[in-house]
């Protein structure tokens, strides 16, 4: 940091993150589709240099106005390193050397690198600290794009005014007035060796090489990717600013996204790197604070919010070929079809005819149709939460319930539960104690149809009677109700398979965070030389107050990624109880 | 800090962002080769064309079922024909973005680098696997298929369309190939000997004329006029891959490598011992718990319950040739082409005798799973059973294929639909209301990502379901 003239400040920060990690999995002799076992070590390494020189300019310019500009440069380069060794098949059991395997090593390494150089600017300007302009400007230049395209330029504008003081409209009932607006442009590059196709290796059949074509068709011509936002917003204090309201409302386009689009594989590929066209973004947020009680020693504060997004995929590539985006694909597509709900979930649906009802098959199992359906979905109508606080003296107590409301879930894990019979959503029709119909096959040939045995009929010829029959309520392609009956296994199998029976709403209400705090008395603290301290009981993921999916939690993801929507016998989410103490110096 | 060292750091940021030529350095993927080379990448493409069509999803999962040289003993929904749109997603997926693509740049090389025979053994994998896929699906993309840059949605061609233009590819194909020209390297299939290609291909020419023959039986005997008896594949010279050793084995040994869900079905298993025939050994193990016939097959399409009753150890498992590491995918054989002629000679499509030919075909066939001996093999010809019906042609060259091309699913698949014989009993809980199934559903990824395309071939072709007919089968 060097201060060389007046108002001028120098700013030299050079850092390196570096990371390490090495990893050793050991698979044991007779385990489960490894019965050999098997041993890999794994090593990565990732590291980030930057290089950041910035100059700030800071002066009052008179009494009404401020001035602050800042300009800089920084230089960043990132590598990523990783080797992988493996025996994947152990010579003899219990030793965990990569030297003790029957089948030759598999081996690969990777290494990456990435440099962006940057340059950039920002200035202040405020006028009697009630008006606020901010105005930034940034080139990067990309060594993940082409030499013509690897340089961006994207500025930003944001305004403020305190209302409240330039026009000095302040009062008890309204004690603060703040809008703000803003508009920015932010571009982006891609990740390294997305512009030239390569062939990566596959293992040598015995002395002879193997290379392939990438499934992933790369793209030379990749331009960088722009998102525009504009935001408005105010803030409100009214009450001595015992009630405050935020207001948001956001526009986002996305131009150019580099993405990883799927396509049919007869294509030659799976998927082909695209600068894809528009995607849009809007969304309104809210919060509150109020304080409705505050008396001597009593405090009872709540704060609400609420948010609700809309995202759509509006082009993706120029000509209009391709109509949808695969977000994700695992038993159902989760896709964004153009001009549709980003996060859709295509999947098998019941066949209906024409008055909705299902129609099942001479089986009387239900049909699917061969056209995927979409099944909802995954974003959420709207979200919010409303955390309490009550204080009185060195107690508070204080608990937040959220809920997000609409959004479709698949769940595998429910779908998986029909296919084996464990739920106990399976256990109608099981037997005769929970309403299983008695049925036979004629001559105990079981590749006749089953026959239903009513009241105290009983068998012509002797034939084994089950007890497990079920009748799927569906009508038959003539529009007849259906009577013929299913052994509850083949019904709840049948049911496996359409992924409309298996969504659910995701949403829910849940009892977040509950916290007790109390404050400890100033003469225990004194005591050890702090200031003040307070120990507290915390309680996260508490209760579920009300959900629609059965059996997991509604929250329960298949990964972290953008393909939310689905689950399938995913770990659990977890409840956390905790004590903190806290003490200040 | 001195104000130099500032004004150092200055200059170095500023000349630093200007350098594109070491941005782009940067930008050089460390990892993979920027230049294909034919012989790996033809390596690549038998091999992995190979362990798709071998493989379980194709093979084990799928055809082999329909055609009932396997049974399932567990997991038996696929055994009942409960499939789903994911289904028949990875032999799609694998043949295109796979194999195909593979194919088609060692194609473009051959042209790039002026070898005409990459060329053309390019363009007898091709057919090979575009015949795979139509044969499964029907109307599939061909023209416009592995064409990303023009076609990113590419169209479904009818199956007559691409049964034709596969019989003018593998003429092409056998024209250019030339014994003496420029060598080839990474052939994995006839290490490199040319006129082995040629005999591929135009035995697979004569496959897909014999395709089409109950639809156009006239193109098909003027296809069939046009290729050399002597060009085709003969004795020693089927085109199989040979596996190695671990990880090189055969797919199917890999499967039973930790997966025990198949047994040898029912239905082949009797109609062998019936047949007195010597490779029922072969195909099937006796049971591990000793029991009176020995070998036991497993109906087809039992429900799970049934077909655990059946026990593990009571029932055969696949014999042991099949599950060796070493054992090859088996593409087209000798006993095929000579089946081959032996058909054509029977619809009066050339002048050879049906019933030699038939009876050398059985012959190769034996020799094909080690049986050799003469006195065995006449008199396995001599049974009534087996020997020729010059009054049903289909009959006996159905039943008699069906048993050479056991293991080949696709290919049995096809010519039992083709030929329909033997007459099989589906699966005994089926879920088809007493049907088979007849092709593959197309995958459910289409829908998503090529759906304009995908409903133009539904039109087309009927309802996407297993069900719907194809093209080639008529009867």
């Amino acid at each position: 940091n060097y201060k060389f003239w007046e108002n001028f400040t120098a700013n030299l920060r050079i850092g390196n993150d570096h990371y390490n990690d090495r990893r050793k999995i050991r698979i044991a002799y007779g385990t489960n589709g490894t019965p050999y076992g098997s041993y890999q070590e794994t090593a990565y390494a990732l590291n980030e240099n930057n290089v950041e020189l910035t100059l700030d300019y800071n002066k009052k310019l008179s009494d009404d106005f401020a001035l602050d500009i800042l300009a800089g440069g920084n230089l960043q380069s990132n590598y990523y390193e990783s080797n992988d060794q493996k025996a994947p098949k152990l010579a003899v059991s219990g030793l965990y050397t990569l030297n003790n395997s029957r089948d030759p090593l598999v081996s690969s390494s990777y290494y990456s690198q990435q440099k962006k150089n940057s340059v950039f600017s920002s200035g202040q300007l405020s006028f009697r600290n009630y008006a606020f302009l901010n105005v930034t400007a940034r080139n990067d230049w990309s060594s993940t794009l082409p030499v013509q395209n690897n340089s961006y330029f994207y500025p930003s504008v944001n305004a403020s005014v305190i209302l409240s003081d330039a026009l000095d409209i302040k009062s008890d009932a309204l004690s603060y007035l703040k809008v703000r607006g803003g508009w920015s442009k932010v571009g982006k590059d891609s990740d390294p060796y997305l512009l030239v196709n390569t062939y990566p290796f596959n293992t040598p059949f015995g002395s002879n090489p193997l290379l392939t074509v990438n499934d992933k068709s790369l793209n030379s011509k990749l331009k960088p990717e722009t998102t525009s936002s504009s935001e408005v917003g105010t803030e409100i204090g009214l009450f001595n600013n015992r009630v405050k309201v935020d207001l948001s409302y956001y526009n986002t386009n996305s131009y150019n996204q580099i993405l990883n689009l799927d396509v049919s594989p007869s294509t030659g590929y799976n998927s082909k790197l695209l600068n894809a066209g528009k995607i849009n973004n809007r969304g309104f947020e809210a919060q509150l604070n109020v304080t409705p009680v505050s008396t001597n020693g009593f405090k009872w504060d709540v704060t609400a919010n609420f948010a609700t997004n809309r995202s759509k995929v509006l082009k993706l590539d120029d000509a209009g070929l391709l109509q949808s985006y695969r977000i994700d694909t695992y038993d159902v597509d989760i896709v964004a079809p153009i001009g549709q709900k980003y996060g859709t979930l295509l999947g098998t649906a019941y066949l209906r005819n024409d008055k909705g009802q299902i129609v099942v098959d001479a089986n009387g199992i239900p049909e699917a149709d061969s056209n995927r359906k979409s099944l909802g979905s995954f974003q959420p109508k709207w979200t919010g939460g409303v955390t309490n606080t009550f204080s009185y003296k060195g107690v508070t107590l204080s608990f937040l319930v959220d809920a997000k409301v609409g959004g479709s879930l698949y769940s595998g894990s429910y779908a998986t539960g029909l296919y084996t019979g464990v739920l106990a959503q399976t256990l109608p029709g099981r037997d005769a104690e929970h309403g299983g119909l008695a049925y036979y096959y004629s001559g105990n040939n079981k590749s006749t149809s089953p026959v239903q045995l009513i009241g105290s009929a009983s068998v012509p010829n002797g034939e084994t009677v089950y007890h497990d029959g079920i009748i799927f309520k569906g009508v038959t392609e003539s529009g007849a109700a259906n009577t013929a009956i299913l052994p509850a296994e083949q019904y709840y199998k049948a049911l496996y398979g359409i992924d409309e029976h298996n969504v659910f709403s995701s949403t829910y209400v849940k009892l977040r965070e509950l916290t007790l705090g109390f404050a400890l008395p100033s003469r225990w603290t004194s005591k050890l030389g702090a200031s003040s301290a307070s120990l507290s009981f915390i309680g996260r993921n508490l209760w579920i107050i009300h959900k629609n999916v059965p059996n997991i939690d509604p929250e329960t993801a298949l990964n972290t990624g953008n393909g939310q929507g689905q689950e399938d016998l995913t770990l659990p989410t977890t409840r956390s109880l905790g004590f903190s103490l806290r003490l200040n110096f | 800090m001195k104000i130099s060292t500032i004004l150092f750091a200055v200059l170095f940021i500023f000349s630093a962002a200007s350098c594109s030529d070491d941005l782009e350095r940067t930008n050089i993927n460390p990892n993979e080769t920027p230049v294909a080379q034919p012989d790996y990448l033809l390596t690549n493409a038998i091999k992995s064309t190979a362990d798709t069509y071998w493989g379980t999803t194709n093979n084990l999962n799928g055809t082999l079922l329909f055609v009932q040289h396997v049974a399932k003993i567990q997991y038996t929904d696929v055994d009942r024909y409960i499939f789903t749109s994911a289904s028949f997603e990875s032999p799609w997926k694998s043949f295109y973005s796979g194999s195909l693509t593979d194919i088609s740049k060692i194609i473009e090389l051959g042209d790039q680098n002026a070898n005409p025979n990459y060329k053309g053994v390019g363009l007898v994998l091709r057919s090979w696997v575009f015949l795979l896929l139509t044969d499964a699906y029907g109307d599939i993309p061909y023209s416009e298929a592995i064409d990303i840059d023009n076609h990113i949605t590419p169209k479904y061609d009818a199956q007559k369309d691409v049964y034709h233009s596969l019989l003018n590819d593998l003429k092409t194909a056998a024209g250019l190939i030339d014994p003496s020209g420029k060598a080839i390297k990474g052939d994995v299939l006839y290490s490199g000997n040319l006129n082995k290609w040629i005999k591929f291909a135009n035995s697979l020419r004569y496959r897909i004329a014999l395709r089409i023959a109950d639809r156009e039986p006239e193109l098909a005997q003027s296809v069939i006029s046009e290729i050399p008896k002597d060009k085709l594949i003969g004795d020693g010279e089927t085109a199989q891959l040979n596996y190695l050793a671990s990880p090189n084995q055969n797919p199917i040994a890999l499967f039973f490598e930790t997966r025990d869900d198949y047994r040898v079905s029912k239905s082949i298993v009797e109609t062998l011992r019936s047949l007195n025939d010597p490779r029922l050994p072969v195909f099937a193990n006796k049971t591990e718990t000793a029991t009176p016939q020995g070998y036991v097959g497993v109906p087809n399409g039992l429900t799970t319950t049934d077909a655990s009753n059946l026990g593990f150890s009571k029932t055969s498992k696949l014999g042991t040739y099949f599950t060796t590491a070493q054992t090859p995918a088996v593409i087209l054989t000798t006993a095929e082409v000579l089946f081959d002629r032996a058909e054509a000679a029977a619809r009066g499509f050339s002048s050879e005798d049906p019933q030699d030919l038939y009876n050398q075909a059985i012959t190769a066939s034996f020799k094909q799973f080690g049986i050799t001996d003469a006195a065995t093999i006449s008199a396995y010809l001599a049974q009534s059973g087996v020997a020729y019906d010059a009054s049903n042609f289909r009959k006996s060259i159905g039943n008699q294929k069906w048993i050479a091309l056991f293991g080949q699913g696709l290919e049995a698949f096809a010519e039992w639909r083709r030929l329909d014989y033997p007459q099989l009993t589906p699966a005994v809980a089926g879920v088809l209301n007493g049907k088979f199934p007849l092709r593959y559903i197309y995958p459910g990824s289409e829908q998503s990502l090529n759906l304009k395309s995908y409903q133009a071939a539904v039109a087309h072709q009927g309802t996407d379901a297993l069900t719907t007919k194809l093209w080639f089968d008529v009867y």
